[in-house]
């Protein structure tokens, strides 16, 4: 998709100018979206994402340059531009060719090669389940999205390797609604795969249980608030963890002191219950990566062992300045933003007590059913999430719904706060925005009890 | 400029050609610069330069959308057959339109000669004072984890086959400084950021001061225990808040029963002290504008007056499925997005109380200074939200010590009925939500 000879050219001139590394990041994505309105196509659009972004490195500084003029004359004289002020002369190892693309995540059928009234008929199915399930069901919207991106990245250590990342998601959200209130329920499943993904799920399922849970809010109360026990199901309570450590593990805030875990590597930090796995090589997994977005192979990092400290997740350039090596983490929204090191799918792995034992051990707390998105500040740990559907668990059994909980608290204290971790582990779909923008990540965990958790309720 | 001219042409030309009713061409080209300071050293310094277009078009009477980064002739016909092909999906009975013009443009000055004359290096020597002033302001100020300078430049034009031609500059400075303090082995951070039109308007010493006052000023913070309080939301906090549930007055929601504002203009729904305003044509405001992304002339709406609600805001489709005049709302969030409908400089009015009469008022009860989590703690359908909050502790109308680790809980539609004071300090977020301090009475408290 890139020229070899440009890409040569324009990289032996950022070394003969001094660069101490250059990269080359060039895409071209094509997406396509689709949303679906009480039953009706509402909105449908697509385009084309298309551009280049060069990333220089020069005494520890970054200087990143992007376009989407792809013409050699433009991008000869922004290389130019960005070398301004460079000194000495640097040599950079020449590519002969690209490696060829083995991904392992297959796509059978490419988003832009499929019937769309196709795929919108299947997702009209999410809807009207939605609305059969009950008369309190009075809107639904049925979303799809998809991309097919492929990227061309090349620097002046000779690798070069080009990618092609195409995925699909779909959403699906009822309003319950009442004369005075509505409530919403919602699910986002997604995938690295091409609109073949939309035939592995069952859309009935997935509108009937957004209904029953926008349902089943109308009806609750407001959630208590105060200190207590607190469950989290399985799937996507495993943003805890993205929020409490995960952000926290990643060496864009490790390399500047600014984790609370910075320097604990081989501290216990967590409960000897906890092992937590950053892992893109989980075969079309919506957060995984054949290689990042500096080539790099994707892989499973173990971060947390049995509570200790194993590993962050680190980038070329945090990593030189912690003098670590990369570890297959760095990723960007697109050729727009400077890459660094994120999350792809992140999950506390499974522990040995069944649900039904974690629920049954519990004489007072909360029990989170589904939960939201969440926020963390990784220099002081404080994190919040938002619990979407919640049940008060009273002598080991649970009771009445409550509704409009967030949980907040602090990293570095509520890992160490897990007291059970159950047996069955899933992974939820969402997206993770940061320095580097907005890029598809899986949570994950199987369900687990947290023994005190600050829960803001009403 | 004049290829895009030439490349509009052929375009729509085309779109005639191959069945299109009537069609429209957006184009959106931006610059930046952007440098980040650490330790006293350039640590990062971005730049960039990107257009784009989108196209869009009425076949058989429903709007085709489709957008590309990639500009050269042979994309003309992806273009134009990706627009059909989503037409053609489209089921709503929405009647759409392509603006033929007609109204009246508001004279307006979002462009600023000096600033975009800035340098790389001036940049870079804003940022270092802004880290500097941040360091020196306190020792417990330990680093400034952002000291980052962007200006950045845009240029939108606008024309389709009902002979509308319209184009628009705009540029601005932002300083953002985002700083570490520490004592007795425990850290806080936060940050600050300033939005600028004018260069001699630019100040990053003020901007890294403010930075370092309001991360020292949480050390030491403590939670709370859980009940009901008195609070004051500070301005830009209540903002934040604001920004959550202002698509509960987008016509297009209301129509398709995502809002609970439906059918309710005319009656009283909040305070009747609180009036909400929507002026692009502000002095100095981010989203100032003449025309939206429709081409629609932009006018100032007051969306709820003393505590009545009086109108929705529209785009062209919106406005014609009420039955009234479009509002020049009609935006797209770039050229990449259809065109929905989005506010342009809202805010809550100022009351007319100062700070100290707002906290003597208080007496007992909490100042919040932040929220977090807003993304997932706020259901902007239902209004319910329950939030990360931080602020500070009042007694006898004196601010006491600093409070952590609580959340705010309520509901959207119930708070603006619990309005007890408004404050004269009217104030602009980072994402351009306006809103003063308030004080309202019997919030949900989760603390310890």
């Amino acid at each position: 998709m890139f020229d070899i000879n440009l890409a040569n050219d324009i990289l032996t001139l950022c070394a003969d100018k001094g660069a101490d590394f250059a990269e080359i990041f060039a895409e071209h994505n094509k997406k396509s979206s689709v949303s679906i309105i009480n039953g009706k196509t509402d909105r449908a659009s697509g385009g084309i994402d298309h551009g280049m972004g060069l990333r220089l490195f020069k005494d520890g500084r970054v200087v990143y340059v992007y376009t989407n003029d792809l013409s050699r004359d433009n991008l000869l004289k922004t290389a130019k531009d960005a070398l301004t002020g460079f000194e000495g002369s640097k040599k950079a190892v020449r590519i002969i060719n690209a490696d060829k693309c083995d991904t392992p995540h297959k796509v059978l059928l490419q988003p832009s090669a499929a019937d769309k009234r196709a795929i919108v008929q299947k997702l009209k199915t999410a809807g009207e389940a939605a609305q059969k399930y009950s008369a309190l069901i009075t809107q639904t919207s049925v979303g799809y999205l998809d991309s097919e991106q492929t990227v061309f990245i090349a620097n002046t250590e000779g690798l070069c390797r080009t990618d092609s990342r195409t995925r699909c998601r779909v959403s699906v959200n009822a309003v319950a609604s009442s004369d005075t209130e509505k409530q919403t329920g919602y699910f986002g499943p997604g995938a690295l795969k091409g609109a073949e993904f939309i035939d592995t799920l069952d859309l009935e399922a997935i509108g009937s249980e957004a209904a029953r849970s926008a349902v089943t809010m109308l009806k609750a109360d407001n959630c208590p608030s105060g200190v207590m026990p607190v469950i989290l199901d399985n799937g996507f309570g495993g943003v805890i963890f993205h929020e409490a450590c995960g952000h926290g593990l990643e060496a864009s805030s490790v390399s500047k002191n600014a984790s609370v875990f910075a320097g604990k590597i081989g501290q216990q930090i967590a409960s000897p219950l906890i092992t937590a796995i950053d892992d893109g090589t989980i075969v079309n997994q919506w957060g995984s990566i054949y290689i990042d977005d500096e080539g790099e192979f994707g892989r499973k990092n173990v971060l947390i062992e049995n509570g200790i400290l194993k590993g962050y997740m680190v980038d070329r350039y945090n990593g030189m300045r912690m003098d670590m090596p990369a570890t297959g983490s760095s990723r960007r929204q697109s050729y727009r933003f400077v890459p660094t090191s994120r999350m792809t799918n992140t999950y506390i792995d499974s522990g040995s007590s069944t649900p039904e034992d974690i629920i049954a051990a519990t004489e007072y707390g909360l029990y989170a059913k589904y939960m939201g998105g969440g926020s963390v500040n990784p220099s002081t740990g404080e994190f919040n999430f938002a619990v979407n559907e919640a049940y008060i668990v009273r002598n080991g059994k649970i009771c009445e719904p409550v509704r409009g909980a967030t949980l907040i608290g602090k990293g570095a204290e509520v890992l160490l706060d897990i007291d059970m971790v159950g047996s069955n582990l899933k992974l939820s779909e969402g997206m993770c925005g940061a320095s580097s923008g907005s890029i598809p990540v899986c949570v994950g965990q199987p369900m687990l009890r947290v023994k005190k958790i600050t829960v803001g309720g009403r | 400029m004049q290829y895009i001219e030439n490349f509009k042409n052929k375009l729509l030309e085309k779109a005639k050609a191959s069945g299109f009713e009537s069609a429209e061409f957006f184009y959106q080209s931006s610059s930046s610069k952007k440098i980040n300071i650490y330790e006293g050293k350039v640590e990062k310094n971005q730049t960039s330069s990107t257009g784009g277009f989108s196209f869009r078009g009425l076949y058989n009477g429903k709007m085709g959308n489709y957008y590309s980064e990639d500009i050269n002739e042979d994309i003309i016909d992806t273009v134009i057959e990706g627009a059909k092909q989503n037409a053609m999906l489209i089921e709503n009975d929405d009647k759409e339109f392509i603006y033929s013009g007609g109204g009246e443009y508001a004279k307006i000055n979002t462009y600023d000669a000096d600033i975009s004359d800035i340098t790389a290096e001036e940049l870079a020597e804003y940022a270092k004072t802004l880290e500097k002033a941040a360091l020196n302001a306190d020792s417990r100020v330990t680093k400034v984890l952002a000291a980052t300078l962007s200006a950045g430049e845009a240029y939108i034009s606008l024309g389709n086959t009902a002979g509308l031609d319209l184009n628009e500059r705009s540029n601005y400075v932002i300083a953002y400084a985002d700083c570490v303090a520490e004592e007795n082995g425990e850290t806080k951070e936060n940050g600050e950021f300033g939005f600028y039109m004018h260069k001699k308007d630019i100040d990053p010493a003020d901007i890294g001061r403010k930075a370092a006052e309001k991360t020292l000023a949480m050390l030491g913070a403590d939670s709370v225990k859980t009940g009901e309080y008195d609070i004051i939301i500070q301005n830009e906090a209540l903002g934040d808040l604001l920004d959550c549930f202002i698509g509960n007055f987008y016509g297009e929601n209301v129509q398709k029963g995502f809002s609970m504002l439906k059918d309710r203009i005319g009656e009283k729904i909040a305070d009747e002290r609180l009036t909400l305003v929507d002026d692009p044509h502000m002095e100095g405001g981010m989203a100032t504008c003449a025309f939206d992304s429709e081409g629609v002339p932009t006018r100032k709406n007051v969306l709820i007056e003393n505590g009545v609600l009086k109108m929705f805001l529209h785009n062209l489709k919106s406005a014609a499925a009420a039955g009234e005049e479009p509002t020049g709302n009609g935006f797209k969030q770039s050229f990449k997005s259809t065109v929905g409908i989005s506010a342009t400089n809202i805010y809550i009015r100022s009351g007319d109380k100062t700070k100290n009469e707002l906290l003597s008022e208080l007496k007992n009860g909490l100042l919040i200074t932040e929220l977090s989590g807003l993304h997932a703690g706020a259901n902007s359908i239902s209004g319910d939200f329950s939030l990360l909050a931080s602020g500070f502790e009042v007694k006898d109308g004196k601010i006491t010590g600093p409070v952590e680790q609580i959340t705010v809980a309520d509901n959207f539609y119930t708070i603006i009925n619990k309005v007890k004071s408004i404050g004269n300090d009217m104030k602009f977020n980072s994402g351009g939500v306006g809103a003063p301090s308030v004080l309202f009475e019997k919030i949900s408290i989760a603390g310890k």
